[in-house]
């Protein structure tokens, strides 16, 4: 049975639209549309989990659905902009590999995902789908960590990282521990706020949260 | 009533938890320097009165062992037989006198330093070497011998402000976690030959396994508790690491930390390995001849006190293994008497090494604690102002100096019997061994020297600078400990015929057979009788000395009547001023000339003049000498490992974007690597 809803043409169409919404990331020069890409692709992260939650009849999952819908698709993305509203920095991403090439990257990485599933070789047709979407989040959010410049575009890499993490536990195992599960929502949302307070004392510092600065730390 | 064995199993938990209530108690009353100080180094003292019962009745009885919890894999326990149970008595001896010389001591740090932390460490620091003697499992056994390293170095660099101690402690570290790696090595050769990391196993699959591996094993274990034994060359974390840390401390790791290697060697050597090939003897003997002379060598040219000491302790590490080696040489030989022999020696000369150098190392804490400084040029006359100190610093110099009736000699004289015994061997071992014997000799005149030097420039004639001026004696607790150790210390001279049996239930267990009365015995008087009847008699000796003694005080009688009291003429010139005095330089000069080649001496002179080239305004003297093992092995070394990584430094750009290409160009690659090998 839960070959099936993963399966479904409607999961395999929302883990699409996610890696839409990834790309969407890398093609944008604007914070404030990076982080609503991001909001979207949290939101559609929530509605997976909401299918499996359906399907599988586990009612913890909707517990699962619903913390992603509230912590990763609202708060994270309100304290995102809270960070950028109060820095008052120039809104434009900073990039160090230009848009057109990092969506070639991108485009690469996914196949690379793509063929490392499929030469994993142990998963049915079906599941692997949602394997090698998420293990392209994973790189991809990688990516997004080294070619941009900003402090914030650091943290959203790690958190698009995260999401690919979560896609690819829900697609394994649908649905963890419920515990399990509350304590990765507890240390994404500790990490968000402590990265929060890193930018906003990295700005203190250097006048400017541009990662490239760091350096003058070296001993 | 209980029965003997739970006898043990409490008087080793009491041990222990004493130990832990030190430890515990000294990080509790942290805020009161006097009280803090007072409870945890009297727990100390009481956990060690523990120890020393405990390890006696494992000498007179069964060894004793204890499972600890743990996988099929790993299992680790307690295991004191009456090697590690004599390791236990001398650490247990020693942290007694220590620990109770440690509260009037500590006395100079209350209102500067954090006493808690200090308690805590030294409590912790024993525990972990008594683990260390007591473990039965390699894996156990590293985490404590680690633990003891690490505990040992935050002592050292307790005085941290200083430089010199952070570069004490830097030196330490690195000398002994490259001591710590050799070691590993040794136990995985052991490991993957026995299949398990219990030492029990180890024991049958050392003999057991192909020659090479045995060497390797043999050779690794060698470098390994080398270094923290201090052989040469291996021994330049010593001059360093015991000066800087606070004469208790030194006294315990110059006293009994150092003996943890040597109780490892004897058990890896002879218990895993089995005494292995002949060259493994003659190696160890040709370690302990050189560490021997090179550190009392250095010993006689150094003009810091407790640096001096740390080369005695290189010295005294020597004797010791000169009698290990030569154990190792009658036992693979077929001689388990002599072998017996030798290794009593060894244990008898490591117990009072632990004695006499945790008396002099608390006794030159007592120096510095009222004249802070350890320039020994720059004491003197401390015989007036702190007599009872001096005395009983005496003992411990006469007792290192191997005069009888002190109990250097016993442990000296029994070493050199045991290398003469060996003459009737082969040609080839009769050389080895007179050099061997030779070169003690020697050592032993040059420590007799040195500590002659220390004694009569320090504490005689007249005190040449403010601080020896207005020196004041220890106080109490301070005497006390040193006392106990004097005491010791004679009393291991005088009555060796009580320790002796004991010993030889101790050697039995690693060498086989009993010496006792078959080889050795004891006789009227209580004289030692050896083969080829060698014999001494420490109390007929005693006695006689004590009429030799008062030859002179006769003689003085008789002088009385025609004696004048008058001021030394001095051709004009004040003679009673410590400008005119003897320096310790001047009198190692012969030593450091008759060495040139070992020591190349330098020196510079520096004069100014006033008006005339005849009148010299003021002169300034300086002269050093080369630590050649330093100059010559480690320093290119060091420069070599650090112009390597200035260019490996490169890759440390600073920038978080490099570091995160670094981790994704590995993620690529790996990525590459499952789709090739997948497909």
């Amino acid at each position: 049975m839960s070959e099936i809803i993963l399966g479904s043409k409607m999961v395999q169409l929302i883990i699409a639209l996610i890696l839409v919404s990834t790309f969407l990331i890398l093609g944008s020069t604007r914070l404030y549309s990076c982080v609503r890409a991001f909001g979207i692709q949290s939101f559609l992260l929530a509605c997976v989990a909401g299918i499996v939650a359906y399907s599988t009849g586990k009612n913890d999952i909707y517990i699962v659905a619903l913390l992603t819908l509230v912590i990763k698709a609202a708060v994270i993305p309100y304290i995102f902009i809270y960070i950028i509203r109060e820095i008052k920095v120039k809104r434009e991403v900073e990039l160090y590999v230009n848009v057109s090439p990092s969506l070639i990257i991108g485009g690469v990485l996914v196949v690379i995902s793509y063929y490392l599933i499929r030469s994993i070789n142990i998963l049915s047709e079906l599941s692997s789908f949602a394997l090698s979407a998420s293990m392209s989040l994973v790189s991809i959010g990688l990516f997004v960590m080294i070619s941009r410049k900003k402090a914030i575009m650091q943290m959203l890499g790690i958190l698009i990282m995260e999401n690919g993490l979560f896609l690819g536990a829900i697609s394994l195992t649908y649905g963890m521990p419920l515990l399990v599960e509350l304590g990765i929502f507890f240390d994404v949302l500790i990490g968000v706020l402590i990265m929060g307070i890193l930018i906003f004392r990295i700005n203190k510092t250097f006048e400017s949260i541009d990662t490239d600065m760091l350096k003058t730390l070296i001993g | 009533m209980v029965s003997g064995e739970m006898m043990i199993t409490y008087l080793f938990s009491g041990l222990i938890l004493f130990y832990f209530i030190g430890a515990v108690s000294a990080v509790l009353l942290n805020k009161k320097d006097g009280v803090c100080a007072f409870i945890s180094f009297i727990s100390a003292a009481v956990a060690s009165v523990f120890g020393i019962i405990f390890s006696l009745s494992v000498i007179w009885g069964d060894p004793f062992s204890l499972a600890l919890p743990g996988t099929s894999f790993l299992q680790f326990g307690i295991f004191v037989d009456a090697l590690s149970a004599f390791f236990i008595l001398v650490i247990s001896v020693a942290v007694f006198a220590v620990s109770i010389y440690s509260i009037g001591y500590v006395r100079e740090y209350f209102g500067k330093k954090n006493i808690g932390y200090l308690g805590f460490l030294y409590n912790i620091f024993i525990l972990s070497m008594i683990l260390v003697v007591s473990a039965n499992n390699a894996i156990m056994f590293l985490i404590v011998w680690e633990l003891m390293s690490v505990i040992s170095y935050l002592l050292v660099v307790y005085e941290h402000e200083k430089p010199e101690t952070r570069k004490a402690g830097f030196i330490y570290i690195v000398m002994t976690h490259i001591g710590t790696g050799f070691i590993i090595l040794s136990f995985l050769i052991l490991a993957g030959s026995s299949g398990s990391f219990n030492f029990e196993t180890f024991r049958a699959a050392g003999v057991a396994m192909p020659p090479l591996l045995r060497d390797m094993a043999f050779v690794f274990a060698l470098i390994g508790f080398g270094t923290k034994a201090g052989i040469v060359p291996l021994h330049i974390w010593l001059p360093y690491a015991h000066p800087a840390a606070p004469s208790n401390v030194s006294a315990l790791m110059s006293g009994v930390m150092i003996k943890t290697a040597i109780f490892m060697m004897i058990r890896v050597f002879f218990d895993f390995l089995g005494a292995g090939q002949a060259w493994w003897g003659y190696l160890v003997l040709a370690v302990g001849t050189l560490s021997a002379i090179i550190g009392i060598l250095y010993a006689v040219v150094e003009p810091d006190i407790k640096r001096m000491l740390a080369f005695s302790s290189i010295e005294n590490v020597g004797i010791i293994l000169i009698g290990i080696g030569a154990s190792m040489i009658f036992f693979e030989g077929g001689r388990p008497g002599l072998a017996a022999i030798a290794a009593i020696a060894a244990l008898y000369h490591l117990l009072n090494h632990s004695v006499f150098k945790g008396l002099l190392f608390m006794g030159a804490g007592s120096i510095i604690f009222s004249t802070h400084t350890k320039n020994i040029e720059k004491l003197g006359g401390l015989i007036k102002k702190m007599p009872v100190s001096s005395v009983l610093i005496l003992v411990g110099v006469l007792s290192i100096s191997a005069l009888p009736p002190f109990s250097g000699f016993v442990s000296e004289w029994l070493t050199f019997q045991s290398l003469l015994l060996g003459f009737n061997f082969n040609t080839f071992t009769m050389i080895v061994l007179s050099i061997s014997a030779a070169v003690l000799a020697l050592t032993g005149a040059l420590a007799a020297f040195c500590f002659l030097k220390t004694f009569g420039i320090g504490f005689l004639a007249l005190p040449r600078s403010e601080h020896a001026e207005h020196a004041t004696e220890a106080n109490t607790p301070m005497l006390l400990g040193m006392g106990l150790f004097a005491i010791l210390s004679i009393l291991l001279g005088i009555l060796p015929f009580y320790i002796l049996p004991a010993l030889d239930r101790v050697t039995r267990t690693f060498i086989g057979v009993s010496a006792f009365s078959q080889f050795f015995s004891i006789s009227t008087f209580g004289t030692i009788v050896l083969p080829a009847k060698s014999s001494l008699s420490t109390p007929l000796l005693l006695v006689l000395m004590f009429i030799f003694l008062l030859v002179p005080f006769l003689l003085l009688y008789n002088a009385r009547k025609s004696r004048a009291i008058y001021e030394t003429w001095g051709c004009g010139q004040p003679v009673s001023t410590s400008r005119n005095e003897y320096t310790a330089h001047a009198f190692s000069k012969p030593v450091e000339m008759w060495f040139k080649n070992l020591y190349r001496p330098a020196r510079q002179t520096e004069a100014t003049y006033s008006a005339s080239p005849f009148l010299k305004e003021s002169f300034r003297f300086e002269s050093r000498v080369e630590q050649v093992f330093e100059e010559y092995i480690y320093d290119p070394v060091v420069r070599f490992v650090m112009a390597k990584s200035q260019s490996a430094k490169v890759v440390q750009t600073g920038s978080i974007h490099a570091y995160l290409s670094y981790i994704f160009a590995t993620l690529i690659i790996l990525f590459m690597f499952v789709i090739a090998g997948g497909s």
